[in-house]
């Protein structure tokens, strides 16, 4: 029943040109098999841009790139309908989202108007120009990447691309081990091609195989009430490093939409597949709370000026609801 | 018949241990312990006849409720119903737990003490009190020896020798008469022991007899429920507290035996598999049981 090419082909291919970063790369792996799309925040120089070429490499599909500008026009995305005039009539010219593996690079770089050319394209998996609708191709997967630390020039995400994204994931520094063996493996050789390991047909029968990864009805129960204490946290509380514990209901402005439920199930049945079971645990739920709702909560300025990340206050949460 | 019913009423303990081992995980009540006793309404009922046993506690503390208490194994009796009750006032509270149960066959039954576990308010010392234990004499019925198998011949036996009864009837009641009699004066109850707190040291229930006791339960009733009961007990087991996961359980130092792993990661998947995939999940942890209890011995 499980595909043995997911948890040692394309895992191993990406092993082979990123060093360490094991949660970056389940997590791309994760989106693949949930057919979301996923969102890679992290300081520059972590791998984020070299992750995802390697994941689209890694699978015999179309590839584009789009690096994020100012400047940046959403028909530079989706594509525009242009006049021919040997023919005389308007000719539509597809953009680079027509691809099966999309990095979209620095994505908060261009303003909201942009960004909002994504929306269509990630929920509906499908662009309108003009009069006319078009389907993209199936697999559809965006991989955005953007860096935290630049203020300037930068514009935030609105909410409902930002709900769109299944996962956001945080790219955190390597380990001295791992520093040491990017320096060994990329200090005198460039970057290693990464060879295809997987088809398109590949990517669609393991997605069918984690829709069929059964989840229990006590675990559905458990997602729901995950993410309802993000809406009422009750007396949930989270140690502050300035003050006393700080009680969750008050750094939080607005919880998660249903579709953090979903993207919850999604995500555990994936984490599932990849470790080789046909049923989902709520070690796998626990695993993916924070890349599936650190994105979706709305957390005031309270956050910040208290010294908490979203991800503690999400632990405090997840701590707060037995596990069945 | 029989095992099925013995292992339901396995499955009542450990779920009546389930809320008192979830307390136990947090804190130990401070309590200071007046009196502590098990008592029946029958001392020879009739097999087939509903009785009840009752677990009386009376502490000076106000507490609204009493946790840490075990009912006894009753393993050879039908569980009927439980109802609880608890009373807080000036002078502490009374806590009382009454079990409506049948048993299905006659014989001598042995109801082994139910135990407490506090904290002493009057040392501060952690312990477990013990209530006395019972002795029931269950009296055949002709249909119980009907259903357990007997042959008609009993019955024809049973039938013939009803008119003795009577006779025997009269000589009960000039009994009776006499009893009642000895009980005005000596008013020690018959089967209610005197209940003193007596801190002992608890005889430790070895893991190998909680396993045991898991696998009649799950051997007998393959259910899901049954999974989920067993594999709560299992972890209560292995010191795991409520409302944690198969990882943090697996990270317990009590987990790290490789059998144990084994069992636990078998738990889990009975508890969690689609239903096409129970049986063979309960068989694999059913499996696992044996191998823990034979690597146990």
């Amino acid at each position: 029943m499980i595909a043995a090419r997911v948890p040692s082909d394309l895992r191993l291919a990406l092993g082979r040109t990123i060093v360490g970063q094991e949660g970056v790369i389940e997590a791309l792996l994760l989106a693949l098999l949930a057919n979301g799309h996923v969102l890679l925040e992290g300081p520059p120089g972590l791998a984020k841009t070299l992750a995802c070429r390697a994941l689209a490499a890694a699978l015999e599909g179309d590839f584009k790139r789009i690096q994020f500008t100012p400047d940046l026009l959403p028909s530079d995305i989706v594509g525009t309908r242009i006049f021919d005039q040997r023919e005389s009539a308007f000719a539509t010219v597809l953009g680079p989202i027509f691809a099966n593996v999309v990095l979209a690079d620095e994505i908060n770089r261009a303003p909201a108007k942009v960004q909002s050319a994504l929306l269509e394209a990630m929920q509906e998996r499908q662009v309108t120009i003009g009069p006319q609708s078009y389907a993209l191709p199936d697999p559809f997967v965006v991989m955005a990447t953007m860096n935290p630390l630049d203020s300037e020039g930068t514009y935030a995400l609105p909410i409902a691309q930002m709900d769109r994204f299944l996962m956001k994931v945080r790219v955190g520094y390597p380990s001295r081990e791992e520093e040491l063996g990017i320096l060994e493996r990329f200090a005198v050789t460039d970057t290693q091609p990464v060879r295809a390991v997987a088809t398109l047909d590949d990517v669609r029968a393991w997605r069918a195989q984690a829709h069929a990864v059964h989840i229990d009805e006590k675990l559905k129960r458990y997602i729901v009430e995950l993410v309802a204490r993000t809406r009422d946290a009750g007396a949930v509380s989270v140690s502050s490093e300035t003050a006393a514990p700080l009680r969750v209901a008050e750094l939080i402005d607005y919880g998660a939409s249903p579709r953090a439920t979903l993207a919850l199930a999604f995500l555990a049945r994936g984490r599932a597949l990849l470790d080789g079971r046909d049923f989902a645990l709520p070690d796998d739920v626990r695993a993916v709370a924070n890349h599936a709702l650190r994105h979706r909560i709305g957390f005031n300025y309270r956050l910040a000026v208290e010294g908490v990340s979203p991800e503690r206050v999400i632990d405090a949460i997840v701590a707060s609801v037995p596990a069945p | 018949m029989v095992r099925r019913s013995a292992a339901r009423v396995i499955l009542a303990a450990l779920l009546c241990g389930a809320a008192a081992a979830s307390a136990r995980a947090q804190t130990l009540q401070r309590l200071t312990v007046e009196s502590f006793a098990l008592s029946t309404d029958q001392g020879t009922p009739k097999a087939g006849a509903v009785f009840h046993l009752t677990v009386a506690l009376n502490v000076r503390e106000r507490v609204s409720s009493i946790e840490n208490l075990d009912l006894p194994m009753l393993a050879q009796l039908d569980l009927l119903g439980d109802e609880r009750q608890t009373v807080s006032g000036p002078r502490g509270t009374q806590y009382r737990e009454t079990i409506a149960v049948s048993a299905p066959n006659g014989g001598p039954i042995a109801v082994a003490p139910a135990t407490l576990q506090a904290i002493d308010a009057r040392d501060g010392k952690a312990k477990q009190w013990y209530t006395n234990g019972l002795t029931l004499h269950v009296v055949a019925t002709a249909s119980s020896v009907l259903q357990t198998g007997a042959q008609p011949f009993f019955a024809a036996l049973w039938f013939a020798l009803r008119a003795l009864l009577w006779l025997i009837a009269a000589i009960s009641v000039v009994l009776l008469a006499v009893v009642l009699f000895r009980r005005r004066r000596a008013p020690a109850p018959l089967l209610v022991a005197a209940a003193h707190p007596m801190p002992v040291t608890p005889p430790e229930r070895s893991r190998r007899q909680h396993a045991e006791d898991a696998l009649t339960v799950l051997a007998a009733e393959r259910t899901r429920a049954a999974a989920v009961v067993v594999r709560g007990a299992i972890w209560r087991m292995v010191g795991a507290a409520e409302g944690e996961t198969l990882g943090d359980v697996l990270g317990r130092p009590q987990s790290k035996d490789l059998t144990m792993r084994g069992l636990l990661i078998a738990l889990e998947r009975s508890a969690f598999t689609y239903d096409d995939d129970l049986s063979g999940a309960i068989e694999d942890a059913c499996a696992a049981l044996r191998r823990y209890i034979d690597a146990a011995a």
